[in-house]
């Protein structure tokens, strides 16, 4: 197809999408606009057209999602317009700034105000992402397989839980809970003990070879729910299998007025999720950031290095331990500073979030997106979030609603939104076996290689 | 100690290697001065790469001793052997494929990247300036062997050849004093191996390195090296300058058979 | 107390035993497939849990026809030893060959492939079970002479117990003649010593693996059916605890071992007993049986940290 015909093509569908989701917004308007979308990836049409089109593209789903809150495919559609963003290559830096930008904080805050399950969903795939993106320095560029990733997670979530809420008194003589604004503290002091853990977890599992290193993590993982789900006697830490609850949030009246000030009421209903949204995507940015520095570092390299080819990693002097002793740490450290967040947003922690399953949800994100990929772990991150708290609810609803309606005669016993499991582990073995580089492959030079070749047509 | 042992590059005394029930290296001992191209031949089997791992950490001796410029190193694990300025390349290469030229230069001077990872995670002016520094050094080194144009490729789009020099530069990224070559020539056409003995020879002229070489390829070893020594089934049964080997009738009877000496004497 | 403690004693070393074999038949199938291919086959577990899910099936339409329970527990284990054997076939040949195919040496991609496919099996049997009786726990159906028991010097042992420790007995008998005395055992342990040579011996490596997959399978279906003869209700994730135990014993004994296999499985069911019996009297009831899982994870750590190669193993080196 020609560059004519591309640019003609898809500026058409993105026009024609913009219309009618502002006109008659809805599912097959939503499905449409993320036709566009793909078309604007596949197509390779002239690089204002792309630009344009996603620009239109993203107008349309947020004037549609302030319409129509409850549609979901519109949401997905801002989604698949940032996932664009990041990877087609050949957009001038500062439009993706500019649109990424405006997306994450105009069309999502307007879809959420109106449907506050969006912002909720925005929180979830931000604090999975951040998490995931921990897992990916140790798993993806590091190639450590590290099962009991939702052990840190936990220690995390558990630190703040314990003395943000009434549980520290059972053990401890002073006031609990601590004053919710001790929740940013509390946010350090579980990077700080989440490494440590990690260090010395590291320190003797990380001499052995990958498979070894899995079983154990996985062991270590699961003694680290079975704690949490029976540390309640003789001395209760943990309050058992029922979690603990209620859990203190900040203050956020600063944030009422700042918000104001911006032109922006908050109600009760929306406040706190808004918070959670623009500190998750903070944190997610500082969080990128540092994976991007130590990724063009000696550090990303000797990673690298040792998940490539670990013999030859050592001939170069790469100090092998003390090398994996860092990602592991550093993938740690990120997984505690997203368990205080989870613990305070939800305001509730329970040994259930801390299972195998979740480890390995996160393990399949990495895997699904591109293993050392950066923007391809968020695209997994986003979603296996979604499916997990989305797409098998709906479609469990919709069966039921079959049933209900006489019209599929399923027994009940089969309930989609309990099959994460065959989800994931489907996605898992597709993925191995026909692309183990993951959606978004890490190419680490190959986007300036397409941009400069892009630049020459 | 005497004045010529503190002298020398590389002092190998004794070392075995068993496994299992098989001695793959037995008491094999030789010394290696500095600045010379010493190489190690013998058969297939005779436990040459074997004898390489030993030196080079990967397997640790049963008995015997390795020191390197007078310190012990027997036993060391590959990356502190490396560390001590012994750098190696492989038999078969083992370049790392999802990175660059550059990136795979960079790898080599990894403990010469004088940055912490503090700096390198806040990107600080430390952090700039030493990634500055290793780049330099990377494409000098680059240069020295050729392969400067390459340098934003990915390492495994090189051809072979190229490859193979790609093996080295990394391995010098190391500022090492000895270079370990895993047969560097195997493979390679007769320009290739021209181009290698020319390198090869290089390394030692211009950056005073002392080079050790496991080579099947006869007329390069016989061309480049100082002194040769020879291994079959495990143990040394000679050692010396090339004329000496090339004649002699225990290094020819391991290679063509008993009884072969008496005919291919004096021909390589 | 010593003295009570001790009267438990010969019950706790009893129901250790049988544990014991529970955990070495599944042990067999992983260290059989980790002999040949160097991999965890985390899908073991489910292969275990789908001939529990067999023996349960098969009672629940037999054991109404066929009023003698051993005969129905024979067919049981035929039938569970086929169905799980060829489902480890079937696993094999779709998720693990194609890896082996494209030639990587990398060990991350096998391993989460396995994991993804023990997920996958945990939820296609739920899902199988949910359309097809509208159930999520199965319960077992026992007859007699099944359940039947008797007391033997302080130790109650039911029948089912006697019929385990035999039948697992005879399995490991079976294993270890096929193993060591029989052509098709040879080339495993030659497949499982240096693929290529044995290829150059003109053994085909795919046909061999196909049929070690197949066996360690079997023992797993037929363990599987003991298990829900033993415990009576099982569910599709029951194969997890079970399995990492039974890998912990595989490991124990020295991966890649058979005997070794056999040996740590009745280590580790014996110490797992031990622990779960006398924990909570021990630490004054501040720890309790909850915490046996644990034992077997902690077993596993420290024997992965001090003594990889296990009881039985011997260190292998690397090649470079």
């Amino acid at each position: 197809m020609s560059r004519q015909t591309a640019n003609v093509v898809v500026l058409g569908v993105a026009g024609l999408s913009l219309a009618l989701l502002w006109l008659t917004p809805g599912a097959l308007a939503g499905f449409l606009g993320l036709i566009g979308v793909a078309l604007t990836a596949y197509l390779r049409p002239a690089m204002a057209v792309r630009a344009g089109s996603l620009a239109l593209l993203a107008l349309g789903f947020t004037l549609a999602l302030s319409q129509v809150p409850r549609v979901s495919i519109l949401f997905y559609g801002l989604v698949a317009v940032l996932v664009a963003l990041i990877t087609i290559p050949g957009i001038p830096r500062w439009i993706k700034g500019l649109l990424g930008v405006a997306v994450l904080l105009i069309s999502v805050p307007i879809a959420g105000f109106n449907n506050t399950f969006f912002l909720e969903l925005g929180i979830q795939i931000g604090i999975y992402a951040a998490m995931a993106l921990g897992l990916n320095v140790v798993v993806g560029m590091a190639g450590l397989l590290d099962l009991g990733y939702a052990a840190f997670f936990a220690i995390g979530a558990y630190t703040w839980a314990i003395f943000g809420s009434p549980q520290a008194a059972n053990f401890l003589s002073g006031s609990f809970p601590l004053p919710g604004n001790y929740f940013y503290l509390f946010m350090a002091l579980a990077i700080i003990t989440t490494a440590i853990t990690g260090l010395l977890i590291g320190l003797p599992a990380l001499r052995l070879r990958g498979d070894y290193l899995a079983i154990v993590t996985l062991g270590l993982g699961e003694v680290v729910r079975v704690l949490a789900n029976n540390l309640d006697h003789p001395v209760n830490f943990t309050n058992g299998p029922q979690g603990i609850t209620p859990v203190s949030r900040p203050d956020i009246g600063w944030f009422h007025s700042l918000m104001s000030s911006v032109g922006v009421e908050l109600d009760a209903r929306t406040d706190y999720q808004f918070f959670f949204y623009l500190l998750v995507l903070v944190i997610i940015g500082v969080v990128v950031l540092v994976n991007i520095n130590l990724g063009n570092s000696r550090f990303g390299r000797a990673w690298i290095a040792i998940r490539e080819d670990e013999t030859a990693a050592k001939a170069m002097g790469i100090p092998m331990l003390g090398t994996k002793l860092l990602a592991f740490a550093t993938g740690a450290a990120f997984s505690g500073a997203m368990g205080v967040i989870f613990a305070a947003q939800r305001t509730f922690v329970s040994p259930e979030s801390f299972t195998l399953l979740a480890s390995i949800t996160i393990l399949g994100m990495v895997v699904l997106g591109g293993m050392g990929s950066i923007p391809g772990v968020i695209l997994g991150a986003a979603a296996l979030t979604a499916i997990n708290t989305d797409v098998l609810k709906s479609f469990s609803e919709y069966l039921n609603n079959l049933r209900q309606a006489g019209v599929l005669n399923l027994p009940n016993q089969v309930e989609p939104a309990k099959y994460e499991r065959l989800v994931f582990g489907v996605i898992l073995v597709l993925m191995m076996i026909f692309r183990p580089q993951g959606l978004i492959p890490e190419r680490r030079h190959q986007l300036e290689i397409e941009e400069a070749k892009e630049a020459q047509q | 100690m005497s004045a010529t042992a503190v002298a020398s590059a590389l002092e190998v005394q004794s070392v075995s290697k068993s496994f299992g029930g098989l001695k793959a290296v037995n008491d094999v001992s030789l010394t290696v001065r500095p600045g010379e191209i010493f190489s190690v031949i013998g058969p297939n089997g005779a436990g040459k790469t074997t004898f390489f791992n030993l030196l080079t950490g990967i397997y640790e001796p049963d008995e015997g001793s390795v020191r390197f410029f007078g310190k012990d190193i027997t036993g060391m694990s590959p990356d502190k052997v490396a560390a001590q300025g012994i750098g190696r390349t492989f038999q078969n290469i083992r370049l790392f494929a999802a990175m660059t030229v550059l990136e795979n230069v960079l790898i080599g001077h990894h403990i010469h990247t004088h940055s912490s990872y503090l700096d390198a995670m806040l990107r600080t002016p430390r952090h700039l300036e030493a990634e500055r520094r290793a780049k330099e050094r990377a494409m000098e080194l680059l240069d020295y062997m050729g392969l400067a144009r390459r340098a934003g490729e990915l390492a495994t789009s090189l051809p072979y050849g190229e490859q193979r020099r790609l093996e080295i530069a990394r391995a010098l990224a190391l500022e090492p004093k000895l270079l370990f070559l895993d047969e560097p020539a195997a493979g390679m056409n007769p320009q290739e191996t021209d181009r290698l003995k020319e390198d090869v020879r290089r390394l030692r002229k211009e950056l005073g390195l002392t080079i050790v070489l496991i080579e099947h390829d006869m007329s390069m070893v016989m061309s480049i090296s100082d002194r040769i020594a020879v291994l079959e089934y495990g143990s040394k049964i000679a050692e010396g300058l090339p004329a000496e080997i090339r004649t002699n009738t225990r290094v020819i009877e391991a290679y063509l058979g008993k009884g072969a000496a008496g005919q291919a004497g004096g021909r390589a | 107390m010593l003295e009570g403690l001790l009267a438990l004693l010969p019950q706790v070393i009893f129901d250790g035993l049988l544990l014991g074999f529970v955990y070495a038949m599944i042990a067999l199938g992983y260290t059989m497939v980790y002999g040949v291919l160097e991999l965890i086959n985390f899908a073991h577990s489910e292969i275990f849990m789908i001939g529990a899910v067999v023996g349960v099936e098969v009672f629940r339409y037999l054991a109404p026809v066929i009023p003698n329970g051993v005969v129905v527990l024979v067919l049981a284990l035929i039938l569970g030893a086929i169905i799980s054997g060829v489902m480890a076939m079937i696993v094999e040949r779709l998720a693990y060959r194609p890896l082996r195919a494209r030639g990587t040496t990398n060990r991350l991609v096998p391993l989460i492939t396995a994991i993804g496919v023990s997920f996958v099996l945990q939820d296609l049997v739920r899902l199988v079970e949910g359309i097809w009786h509208n159930e999520f726990k199965l319960q077992m159906r026992l007859i007699p002479p099944l359940d039947g028991n008797f007391t033997f010097l302080t130790v109650f042992i039911q029948y089912k117990a006697l019929i385990l420790i035999l039948v697992s007995l005879l399995m490991l008998v079976g294993l270890n003649y096929l193993v060591n005395r029989t052509k098709l055992g040879t080339a495993i342990r030659a497949v499982a010593q240096d693929m290529n040579t044995a290829r150059l011996m003109g053994i085909n490596p795919d046909v061999i693996i196909s049929r070690t997959f197949l066996i360690g399978g079997a023992l797993g279906g037929v363990a599987g059916v003991l298990f829900a003869v033993q415990y009576s209700t099982i569910d599709p994730y029951v194969g997890f605890l079970p399995g990492l135990k039974a890998f912990t014993a595989a490991v124990l004994g020295g991966i890649g071992n058979i005997t070794g296999a056999m040996v740590g499985g009745l280590v580790l069911g014996q110490m797992e007993t031990l622990a779960g019996t006398y924990l909570p009297t021990l630490t004054g009831g501040n720890f309790g049986t909850e915490y046996k899982d644990v034992i077997a994870f902690l077993i596993l750590i420290l024997l992965l940290l001090f003594r990889p190669q296990g009881l039985l193993g011997q260190v292998v080196k690397e090649k470079v």
